[in-house]
């Protein structure tokens, strides 16, 4: 009787433990802390790769690989995406039908805005992103909306991010409001859930996977992700949006993308800028 | 004293074990990776075929009610699944095949493919559960 006695007290110390580690901090909207998120994200990538500078992460892969850097600094003597950002200048001056144009709709005349993307919208319940605010503006002057991924919306992103660089991000989750967290916590567990027939979710790649081949490609690490955003992809052989990369980031899984600006897109948007606070705007990048 | 010691040695003793022991799951993925589907293997004591429930279910005659049948389900089980935002690539694609050889008479493919969307949609669920209860376990500490 005593030694059943005893075992129960073993298992139930067994379980206690596995039960204490499930509930560790950071899951829940109750232990959720986002800067001791970023922080750990920082310490994460220092431990792995104590070489590379914190805030050369806005490089993506060439902050960490040699030999990938020195492929893209001879990219970047003749940037890819400069034809791109001096056709998204003229599109964002050029005035609607109505005589009004983008830089009435956004601060400062949307110049050197970018790093405030994205941010909660406490009126709209939802988080806002830079390519949802060019659709808005276009559309409250009558005009149609671009198409989310590609062509002059991605240039008219590359243009305000040009305008941008050096600027630090430092988006903010208000604490007035719950569900701005609720949206950070959304876009948290997008990030890291796995999904797709490969079974794999963002952080297999972008964290643990960083810089470990994929057939002959190198994952970027997460840290820095959104800085350099809209890029200039030489698969693509043109500018792209995050959103877009998103939607290849889950074919490539074998995932069903969401559309473009889907409230979840924007939740991990949301999240992945957040990590990047502190960074500086160094979009649009090239990349391969 | 004496009682804690017992009961932390129960507990390292018992907790490989629960690490150890092979579910039915693991055995059954084991055995269809290693051998294909119709495969006989053995979990614990007893006799198991490396079926998936959805090749089982299309294993019926292959006429038209029954593959238009089973497509509808497929359909069905993958709406669920993307209403979770967990449905998988290549589901749609499959599904449409399928109709396509439902449509030219070949019903025995419209069946196979119709158990194969299934299966994508059922696992794309199973999936989304174990992400409600895991996705914390890759997150930097």
């Amino acid at each position: 009787m005593k030694i059943i006695k005893n075992l129960t007290i073993g298992v139930g110390v067994a379980l206690a433990s596995q039960l204490a580690l499930a509930a560790d901090s950071g899951f829940t909207m109750a232990t959720v802390n986002p800067e001791a998120d970023r922080m750990a994200l920082q310490n994460y990538f220092k431990k792995r790769f104590p070489e590379a500078e914190v805030q050369d992460y806005i490089n993506g892969i060439y902050a960490v690989d040699a030999d990938s850097r020195a492929q893209w600094e001879e990219i970047e003597e003749f940037p890819p995406y400069e034809f791109a950002v001096e056709e998204g200048e003229t599109l964002f001056n050029t005035p609607f039908a109505n005589g009004k144009g983008y830089a009435d709709c956004f601060e400062n005349g949307g110049i050197g805005i970018r790093q405030n993307f994205p941010y909660w919208n406490k009126e709209e319940g939802t988080v806002k992103t830079l390519e949802m605010e060019i659709n808005e503006c276009r559309e409250a002057n009558g005009e149609e909306p671009l198409k989310w991924g590609k062509g002059d919306i991605a240039k008219i992103s590359a243009y305000m991010a040009w305008t941008s660089r050096d600027q630090v991000f430092n988006i903010d989750i208000p604490s007035d409001d719950p569900r701005a967290k609720a949206a950070y916590l959304d876009g948290k567990k997008f990030f890291y859930a796995k999904r797709g027939q490969l079974n794999l979710s963002c952080a297999n790649c972008h964290v643990q996977g960083t810089n470990i081949r994929i057939r002959a490609d190198l994952p970027s690490p997460q840290l820095g992700h959104v800085t350099h955003f809209p890029v200039f992809r030489s698969k693509w052989g043109e500018l792209g949006t995050l959103h877009r990369r998103y939607s290849g980031c889950h074919k490539d899984s074998r995932s069903k993308p969401l559309k473009p600006q889907a409230e979840r897109f924007r939740n991990l948007e949301y999240f992945q800028t957040y990590m990047s606070n502190g960074l500086v705007v160094n979009g649009p990048g090239a990349r391969k | 004293m004496k009682k804690t010691l017992i009961a932390a040695a129960a507990a390292l003793t018992l907790l490989p074990g629960f690490a150890a022991a092979e579910s039915f799951d693991e055995a059954f993925l084991k055995n269809r990776a290693m051998y294909g589907k119709g495969h006989v293997f053995e979990w614990q004591g007893n006799q198991y075929v490396t079926l998936h429930e959805e090749e089982v279910e299309a294993d019926v005659a292959a006429t038209a009610d029954n593959a238009k049948m089973m497509i509808d389900k497929a359909k069905a089980k993958n709406k669920e699944v993307a209403e979770l935002g967990f449905e998988w690539k290549l589901t749609g694609d499959i599904l449409k095949s399928a109709e396509a050889a439902l449509a030219e008479g070949d019903y025995r493919k419209a069946l196979d493919l119709a158990a194969q969307a299934k299966y994508h949609a059922r696992i794309g669920i199973q999936q989304h559960e174990y992400a409600q209860s895991n996705w914390h376990l890759s997150v930097p500490q």
